[in-house]
C-alpha cells in the first residue's frame, strides 16, 4: 500500500521562498521540509524577547507566529486556495492596510446589536436590576474580545496568503496532516471540515477528470487502513462520483500538485520525492488503483509554486 | 438528531457556493455574494434553531465564508499583485522595496474587508435580536418566580375621559392581568386634542399627565402607573401598578385629572373564553416546526410585496420575497441532513405549493407541491387574491377579552384583548417561559415566541398573528401580535388557535369592542 505512515507528509514538496518587506528591506521567508525557516533573521527568539521588551517585532518573525498560530487552524481549509486557478491575490499593502483599519475602526461593527433599543419604556417600572447591568458590561468586554480576536484571525490569514501560492498550499497541507491522524473519539468535531476542504479541493479536480458536475460529487472521510475508495454511480441528475479519501490526501497529493496527472486521479503517494515520486492513481472510477512513476517540473511562467506532474 | 451531519451540510453548501464564483462563465460576483452568503446564514440559522448546530459554529463557518469570499474579490483588481510569489525578478509590479510600498496607500483590503457586499468579515456577536422589536436582552439566569402562582386576567373594556390643562383624550382600559410579575392593565390612549408638538410629531405619551390619575383599591391602597408602550405602536401599551396589589382585591377605581373615578370590577366575569380551551396534540418535528413557522412567516410578508406578487402573477424581477425564499430548498435539506425533517414530511411540498400561489419562483424545493394546505393559509392566499384584499375598513377600537392558554411548549399565554389602530389590528398577550435567546432565523422568523398563533372571526376567515413587540417585565413579556389581515370590527367573536409542536390549543372569546369617540 501507500503513504507510508513513517513518511513524513511533504515527500513531493520543493522548497519555496517568498519575500516580504521586513524593517528597511525584503527578507526571504522560506519553507522547506515541513518547516518555516527565516534566513534573515538568525536568532528568531531572540528578537521575540526585545519585542516583548517594546521593541518592533519584525515583520518575518510576525508571519511565521502566524503560521504556528494556524498550522493546525481548520479555517485554513475552508479560506485557502482550491486549486492553481483559484488564485488568491493579496499583497502586503493589502496586509498593512487591513492591520491598520483593524487598530482603528472595526469596533464600530458592533456598535448596532447593542446600542440601538428599538424602543424604551417612557417611565421604567424599575431600573435595570444590578445583575443585568453587570451581565451587559461582561457582554460587552466579551464582544470586545471577540472582535479583537477576529481581526488578529483576519490580519494572520491575509499575512498568510500573501505569502503566494506555495505556501498557501503548504500551510493546508500541514494543518490536514495535523487532523489526519487523530483518535476516532476526536474525529466528530474535525470531521465536517475535513469533508468540506477534500470536496472542495477534489470537484474542481474530477471535473477535469470526469467532465462531471463539482456538485455532483460526493466526500466522506476515510478512516483506517486501504487508500479509500472511487465509485460512479446513477446516472442523469442523479449521478454521483462518490470518494473516501484520507485527509492525509490533502497533505501528501493534493497539496504537491498531485491530484490529476496524465488523467488519472491519483489517491496516494507510493513513494515520496521531489521530483521523482510514484503514485497510486485511478484511470477510472471503478477501477482498481495503478502504481505510476511521475516526474515534476515548473508549472506555469513565474509560478514556481504550482508544480506540473508528469507519468 | 445528526449534528456532525449538519454541520458537514453547511460546510458544503458554502463551499458549493464559493465555487460557483470561482467557475469560469459568469463575471466573478456577479450574482453577488451578498445572495450566497446570506443563502448559507439561512440555512445556518434554520439549523441553529432547531438545535442541530451551536451559534458559534455557524459563526465560525460564516466567518471563513466571509474572509474566503473578501480575498478572492482582491483578483482582477487593478493595482499590485499578488505578494510573497517566487523571487524578485518575477515580481509583480507594486511589489517593490518597502519604501514604495509606503508611499503607496493601499486601502482596498481595509474597505472591502469592510464594505465588502458580503459583509464585514469579522464575525458577528454571539447574541443578536432576532428582529428590531424584539426582546432588548436576553433572559437573566435564575428561576421562573411565576410559575406556579394564581394568576388573574380580567377582561376590563371601560373608557376613562381625563383632562388636563395641555390635553385631554380617553384612557382605554382592556384588560387587567395579575401574576406573579405584578399586575397591569393592558390599555390604548386616546388622545382628543393633540397640543401642537404632538401635530409635530414632537412628543409621545409622556405628556399624558400619570401623576395626576389615582388608583386606589377596595382595601384602601393607592398605587402609582408607570406607562410602558407596546412594540411599535405608541399609544398602546401596558400600564403597572406600583406596588404590586395583594391576591384577591375586588376592584380598583381609578381616578383620572379632572374626572370621576370609574371602578373596575375584578370579580365580575365578562367576556372570556367560551367553554374553555381544548387541547389537543399534534406531533410535528423540529424540522416540520421551523417550516411551518417559516411558511407563516412568508403569509404574513405577502402584503409588503407587489399585489402582482400576490395575484399569482409570475413576477418580471425576483424581487426581495424570492431573494429571502431562495434558500428554502436548502434550509429543507439541512434539516434532513440533520435528521430533523423526515423526507416523508408533507410540510415541504405544502411550503412548495405556498410559493407558488404567491408566485416566488426560484425556492429550490426539490418536492412537487401539494394539493391540500391547511385551512387558515388557504383562508390567507384567498384574501391576497381577492381584487382588491386591502379596500376592507380597519375602523379603530379596541376588545377587551382574556383567556389564559394552558402551556405549549413551555410557553404560558394570556390573551389580553384585541387593538385595531391606524389600519393594523393587534392582539396583545402576556407570556411566560420564553426563552430570549436571540438568535436570528431565517426570513425574520421570531425564534423566541416560537408557537403559531392564528385567529378565525366571526365570519370564518383566519388572521396569522405574528410578533410584533415586546416588552419584558421580570420573567414575562408583554407582547403585540399583528393581525394579518386586520380585523373588522363587526366580528363579535375570535377563535384563537395556538399551536407549538407538540400540542395545539383552541379557544373562542367574544368580544367587546370599544371605540374611539
Amino acid at each position: 500500500m501507500t503513504d507510508r505512515p513513517n513518511e513524513p507528509w511533504f515527500g513531493c514538496l520543493a522548497p519555496c521562498e517568498a519575500h516580504l518587506p521586513c524593517g528597511q528591506g525584503r527578507h526571504i521567508v522560506r519553507w522547506e521540509a515541513g518547516a518555516l525557516r527565516l534566513p534573515s533573521h538568525a536568532d528568531a527568539e531572540a528578537e521575540l524577547v526585545l519585542a516583548a521588551l517594546g521593541g518592533e517585532k519584525a515583520k518575518c518573525v510576525e508571519v511565521a507566529q502566524a503560521w504556528g498560530r494556524h498550522a493546525e487552524d481548520l479555517s485554513v481549509l475552508a479560506i485557502g486556495p482550491r486549486g492553481p486557478a483559484d488564485e488568491i491575490a493579496v499583497s502586503w499593502d493589502d496586509v498593512d492596510a487591513a492591520a491598520q483599519a483593524s487598530g482603528r475602526d472595526w469596533s464600530g461593527y458592533w456598535a448596532g446589536p447593542l446600542g440601538s433599543p428599538s424602543h424604551g419604556p417612557m417611565r421604567l417600572a424599575s431600573p435595570p436590576p444590578a445583575a443585568a447591568q453587570a451581565w451587559a458590561q461582561v457582554r460587552q468586554q466579551q464582544q470586545m474580545q471577540e472582535t479583537e480576536r477576529a481581526a488578529q484571525r483576519r490580519n494572520d490569514m491575509l499575512s498568510l496568503l500573501a505569502l503566494g501560492y506555495g505556501f498557501q498550499v503548504r500551510l493546508i497541507g500541514q494543518v490536514a496532516q495535523a487532523h489526519a491522524d487523530r483518535p476516532d473519539e476526536a474525529m466528530e468535531k474535525v470531521r465536517p471540515p475535513l469533508v468540506a476542504a477534500i470536496a472542495g479541493r477534489l470537484a474542481p479536480v474530477a471535473e477535469e477528470w470526469l467532465g462531471i458536475d463539482p456538485d455532483q460529487v460526493v466526500v466522506s472521510l476515510r478512516r483506517g487502513p486501504g487508500w479509500g475508495s472511487v465509485e460512479l454511480t446513477g446516472r442523469g441528475e442523479q449521478r454521483r462520483l462518490r470518494v473516501s479519501l484520507p485527509a492525509g490526501w490533502l497533505g501528501r497529493v493534493w497539496a504537491a500538485g498531485l491530484a490529476l496527472v496524465g488523467r488519472h486521479l491519483v489517491v496516494a503517494v507510493d513513494r515520496a520525492g521531489w521530483p521523482d515520486a510514484r503514485v497510486l492513481a485511478l484511470r477510472a472510477p471503478g477501477t482498481e488503483p495503478v502504481h505510476i512513476d511521475v516526474h515534476a517540473s515548473s508549472g506555469r511562467p513565474g509560478a514556481l509554486d504550482a508544480p506540473h506532474w508528469e507519468i | 438528531m445528526n449534528r456532525e451531519s449538519a454541520e458537514t451540510f453547511l460546510r458544503l453548501l458554502a463551499e458549493a457556493e464559493l465555487r460557483d464564483q470561482l467557475a469560469p462563465g459568469p463575471p466573478p460576483w456577479a450574482a453577488g455574494p451578498g445572495a450566497r452568503r446570506a443563502k448559507v446564514m439561512a440555512v445556518g440559522q434554520a439549523l441553529t434553531a432547531v438545535g442541530a448546530l451551536e451559534v458559534g459554529t455557524v459563526e465560525d463557518i460564516l466567518a471563513d465564508f466571509d474572509l474566503a469570499v473578501s480575498v478572492r474579490q482582491l483578483r482582477g483588481r487593478p493595482g499590485p499583485g499578488p505578494a510573497g510569489t517566487a523571487a524578485p525578478a518575477a515580481r509583480p509590479p507594486g511589489t517593490g522595496p518597502v519604501g514604495q510600498l509606503r508611499a503607496k496607500p493601499a486601502p482596498r483590503v481595509a474597505a472591502q474587508l469592510r464594505y465588502g457586499r458580503s459583509g464585514p468579515p469579522v464575525r458577528p456577536p454571539r447574541l443578536s435580536r432576532s428582529w428590531m422589536a424584539g426582546p432588548t436582552d436576553p433572559e437573566p439566569p435564575g428561576q421562573d418566580p411565576d410559575q406556579g402562582a394564581a394568576d388573574r386576567f380580567v377582561p376590563v373594556g371601560l373608557t376613562i375621559p381625563f383632562h388636563d390643562e395641555g390635553i385631554s383624550g380617553d384612557l382605554y382600559l382592556m384588560s387587567f392581568a395579575h401574576t406573579g410579575s405584578g399586575a397591569r392593565f393592558m390599555a390604548v390612549w386616546g388622545i382628543r386634542t393633540p397640543l401642537a408638538q404632538l401635530r409635530m410629531g414632537l412628543q409621545g405619551p409622556d405628556l399624558i399627565p400619570f401623576e395626576l390619575f389615582t388608583v386606589v383599591d377596595d382595601r384602601g391602597v393607592r398605587y402609582e402607573l408607570d406607562f410602558t408602550p407596546s412594540g411599535g405602536l405608541e399609544w398602546t401599551g401596558v400600564i403597572s401598578l406600583r406596588p404590586t396589589p395583594p391576591a384577591g382585591i375586588r376592584w380598583l377605581d381609578v381616578t383620572p385629572p379632572l374626572g370621576p373615578a370609574v371602578r373596575i370590577e375584578l370579580d365580575q366575569g365578562g367576556p372570556t373564553a367560551s367553554g374553555g380551551p381544548q387541547v389537543s396534540d399534534v406531533k410535528l418535528s423540529p424540522g416540520e416546526h421551523l417550516l411551518i413557522m417559516l411558511a407563516e412567516q412568508l403569509l404574513t410578508m405577502a402584503p409588503e410585496f407587489p399585489r402582482d406578487l400576490r395575484r399569482g402573477v409570475a413576477a418580471t424581477s425576483p424581487g426581495l420575497l424570492q431573494a429571502m425564499t431562495a434558500a428554502l430548498g436548502d434550509i429543507i435539506a439541512g434539516l434532513e441532513a440533520a435528521d430533523v425533517l423526515s423526507p416523508l414530511s408533507p410540510v415541504p411540498a405544502r411550503l412548495a405549493a405556498l410559493c407558488a400561489s404567491l408566485g416566488v419562483g426560484g425556492h429550490g424545493i426539490a418536492v412537487p407541491p401539494a394539493d391540500d394546505l391547511p385551512e387558515p393559509w388557504l383562508s390567507l392566499l384567498a384574501h391576497y387574491q381577492r381584487r382588491k384584499p386591502e379596500t376592507a375598513p380597519v375602523t379603530e377600537g379596541y376588545a377587551a377579552a382574556t383567556a389564559a392558554l394552558p402551556e405549549l411548549d413551555g410557553i404560558r399565554l394570556a390573551l389580553l384583548g384585541v387593538h385595531n389602530t391606524e389600519g393594523i389590528s393587534s392582539l396583545h398577550v402576556l407570556a411566560r417561559g420564553m426563552k430570549a435567546e436571540g438568535h436570528p432565523a431565517p426570513l425574520g422568523v421570531d425564534l423566541d415566541f416560537p408557537l403559531s398563533v392564528w385567529l378565525r372571526d366571526s365570519g370564518g376567515r383566519w388572521h396569522a398573528a405574528r410578533p410584533a413587540g415586546w416588552h419584558r417585565v421580570g420573567h414575562e413579556y408583554t407582547a403585540r401580535l399583528r393581525l394579518v389581515p386586520p380585523l373588522t370590527r363587526s366580528t363579535t367573536w375570535i377563535e384563537v388557535l395556538a399551536g407549538g409542536r407538540s400540542a395545539e390549543v383552541r379557544t373562542k372569546l367574544p368580544l367587546r369592542w370599544g371605540y374611539p369617540p
